[in-house]
């Protein structure tokens, strides 16, 4: 067993209300190395802004996954909503 | 909105082409994109029909690498929508503007699996940097000039969109009236100007390390100048090759795995890195924890997400860099580090003098490049003859040497020389290829053909899949696993098929000669060099070791 440290944190990310916007999110997400824990999407609102909160957690800097969401060109703005909370996992 | 005359959404796309000043496309027609082909019948647009998508890919990204433009390619719904995708992951890992155009079962099918239905919107999230799928004429006009804005803004890259044939055919009853804006992202901007210029002023040994960003920003005299002024030594990246003038005395040429061994250790060595458009790809890097490990890092870049991915700024400047560059101009006392790497420069420099009567691949791509107009544009394919092209021939401009830098991707080098050529009709366009890369895309000899562009071949042949045989070799125990390509076709005969003039050389002597008649020769030219399958390219960095630990051949 590898004692492995995540860290989890906690996003808000504001972004035009496009019907792939989540597709896009969730790609660059598990792409970047992290995983989700838990999501909430406020999409398909009519009034074409879309907020999406998202708790991730993963061994790397959440200032990488950062910056390649707000590379999306549908992405308004991201921001890391918690200070980092460290949790310990296990991996077989 | 203005009212207008009614059209087309498909003759619209000939109208925002022409806004964009868009006069070659490359593509391959279906049943999807029909209206688009029948509308391209009364366009002032030049359509080169290429033989398989991938071609059409290619050769845009051909086009655009080579004119410093938008390269536009369009494909039929599933199949040929599927075939553009390598195209556009290679645009993607080397930021190529590219707009590609796809057409889509009507609006009313999508989503019933329909007869070639794929989800092309979905498969291009990950290969390009934006896509659309326009399910309302109303739309197409925005979405359309967007694509082209977002290809080209900021860092270059790959846009898709897809058309269902619906909305090819709908009727557009209201024009923008202009063009319209992207948004702009407030980015706060990183500006370390003056640590940088600190960092800058305590340097011993500092190296500019010279990426593909600066031909993309225009900024290859700024970083030249840069280069002169401050007489900084400089290495170059794969795709940064041209940036930095050949003949500067202080520059030591490619680094990384391939790179010459003055360049890798000047840079093991230095204490100060100056990154121009380059982001620390593992092919430069090597063992990352110990690439330049006494090095602080000003990185340049107009990526906010490059910065601190892969190595810690010390000084980050985000932004266009023929702005930002000149304001670090200034003077250094670095003349025992410039004398020490000249010396290195001259002991560690490439030798041509060969033993036997074989040819030494790096020599004919020497004699090549010393033989070539100056303004010429070389493509490669990917192996072997890729590093060997890249170490040993010169190029004055990063968009007069053409190569799938960060996909590597075989099959790239002949289409992308037929896009390059239709983008620059007076140039002279080199492809050198392998013997196993130019079969991925050897039906586009057939779009060399038909429209008799000039493109000249070199193509190098060892019968091998060499650089996976020179792997299997060093690193597999020399256990020779589906590499060897000894029944390769008969290239002459293959070229004489499709009217391409053919020549094939086995031996040094010959090489001279046969290289005047490629390029004495108007139309297309194929030269296919015998080499030795044993060859290796060296100097090599094994994976996962530092740059410095080099292994050299014979
Ligand atoms: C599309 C694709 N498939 C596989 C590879 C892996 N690969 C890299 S180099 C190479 C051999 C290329 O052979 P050839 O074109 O003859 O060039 P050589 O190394 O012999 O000069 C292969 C198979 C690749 N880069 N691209
Ligand atoms: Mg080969």
């Amino acid at each position: 067993m590898n004692p492995m440290t995540l860290n989890k944190y906690q996003l808000v990310i504001m972004a035009d209300d496009k019907q792939v916007v989540l597709e896009r999110i969730l790609q660059v997400t598990r792409y970047r190395g992290f995983l989700i824990n838990a999501m909430n999407a406020e999409v398909n609102t009519g009034n074409n802004v879309a907020t999406i909160t998202m708790t991730v957690s993963s061994d790397r800097p959440i200032s990488l996954l950062v910056d390649q969401i707000n590379k999306l060109i549908d992405i308004k703005g991201v921001k890391v909503d918690n200070s980092e909370v460290q949790i310990q996992q296990y991996s077989a | 909105m203005t009212e207008s005359k009614t059209l087309t959404g498909s003759s619209l796309l000939f109208e925002v082409l022409k806004d964009h000043g868009v006069q070659h496309v490359f593509g391959y027609p279906g049943g999807a994109i029909m209206p688009i082909y029948d509308a391209l019948y009364d366009s002032d647009v030049k359509h080169f029909l290429c033989r398989h998508e991938q071609g059409a890919a290619f050769s845009a990204v051909g086009y655009a690498r080579a004119a410093g433009t938008v390269g536009v390619c369009f494909a039929t719904s599933g199949p040929g929508a599927t075939n553009l995708i390598t195209g556009l992951a290679d645009a993607l890992a080397d930021s190529i503007p590219v707009v590609a155009i796809t057409g889509q079962v009507p609006t009313a099918a999508m989503g019933s699996d329909a007869f070639q239905e794929i989800d092309i919107f979905g498969l291009s999230l990950a290969c390009t940097k934006h896509s659309f799928q326009v399910t309302d004429i109303n739309e197409l006009e925005k979405v359309l000039h967007q694509a082209f804005e977002i290809a080209l803004e900021g860092r270059h890259g790959p846009v898709l969109v897809d058309i269902p044939k619906d909305i090819q055919l709908a009727e557009v009853t209201q024009r923008l009236d202009k063009l319209s804006h992207l948004k702009n992202k407030v980015q706060l901007p990183l500006a370390d100007i003056s640590k940088a210029l600190e960092l800058l002023t305590h340097a011993k040994q500092p190296i500019l390390y010279v990426g593909g960003g600066v031909g993309m920003a225009n900024a290859v005299e700024e970083v030249r100048e840069f280069a002169e002024k401050t007489g900084m030594p400089s290495v170059s990246t794969l795709k940064g090759l041209g940036a930095i003038n050949p003949d500067n005395e202080n520059y030591l040429g490619m680094l990384g795995m391939h790179g010459t061994k003055a360049a890798n250790i000047a840079v093991q060595e230095s204490d100060l890195l100056v990154v121009v458009g380059a982001r620390f790809d593992d092919r430069v890097t090597g063992k990352l924890d110990e690439f330049a490990p006494n090095a602080k890092v000003i990185h340049f870049d107009i990526d906010t997400a490059e910065i601190n991915k892969r190595r810690t700024a010390d000084a980050a400047i985000l932004g266009d860099l023929k702005g930002n560059l000149p304001l670090l101009t200034t003077n250094l006392e670095i003349s025992v580090w410039q004398q020490r790497l000249q010396q290195m420069k001259t002991d560690f420099a490439w030798r041509y003098d060969h033993p036997g009567d074989n040819i030494y691949a790096p020599a004919v791509l020497k004699t090549v490049s010393d033989l070539m107009p100056s303004n010429t544009c070389v493509t490669t394919d990917v192996g072997q003859h890729q590093m060997w092209a890249a170490q040993h021939m010169a190029f004055n401009d990063p968009s007069n040497f053409l190569t799938s830098a960060g996909m590597g991707t075989m099959g790239f080098g002949l289409p992308a020389a037929i896009g390059a050529q239709i983008s620059r009709p007076h140039d002279t366009v080199i492809a050198v290829s392998g013997d196993g890369s130019i079969m991925m895309n050897i039906q586009e000899l057939a779009t060399i053909k038909r429209y008799q562009i000039p493109v000249k071949i070199v193509l190098i042949d060892n019968a091998k899949l060499g650089m996976v045989r020179q792997w299997q070799d060093l690193f597999f125990d020399g256990r020779l696993s589906e590499t060897d390509l000894s029944d390769n076709p008969d290239f002459v005969m293959l070229s004489r098929a499709f009217d391409i003039k053919s020549q094939k050389i086995t031996k040094k002597s010959e090489i001279k000669a046969a290289v005047e008649e490629m390029l004495d020769h108007d139309g297309p030219y194929l030269l296919q060099v015998q080499i030795d399958a044993a060859e290796n390219v060296w100097p090599l960095v094994p994976p996962n070791t530092a740059n410095d630990k080099m292994m050299e051949g014979a």
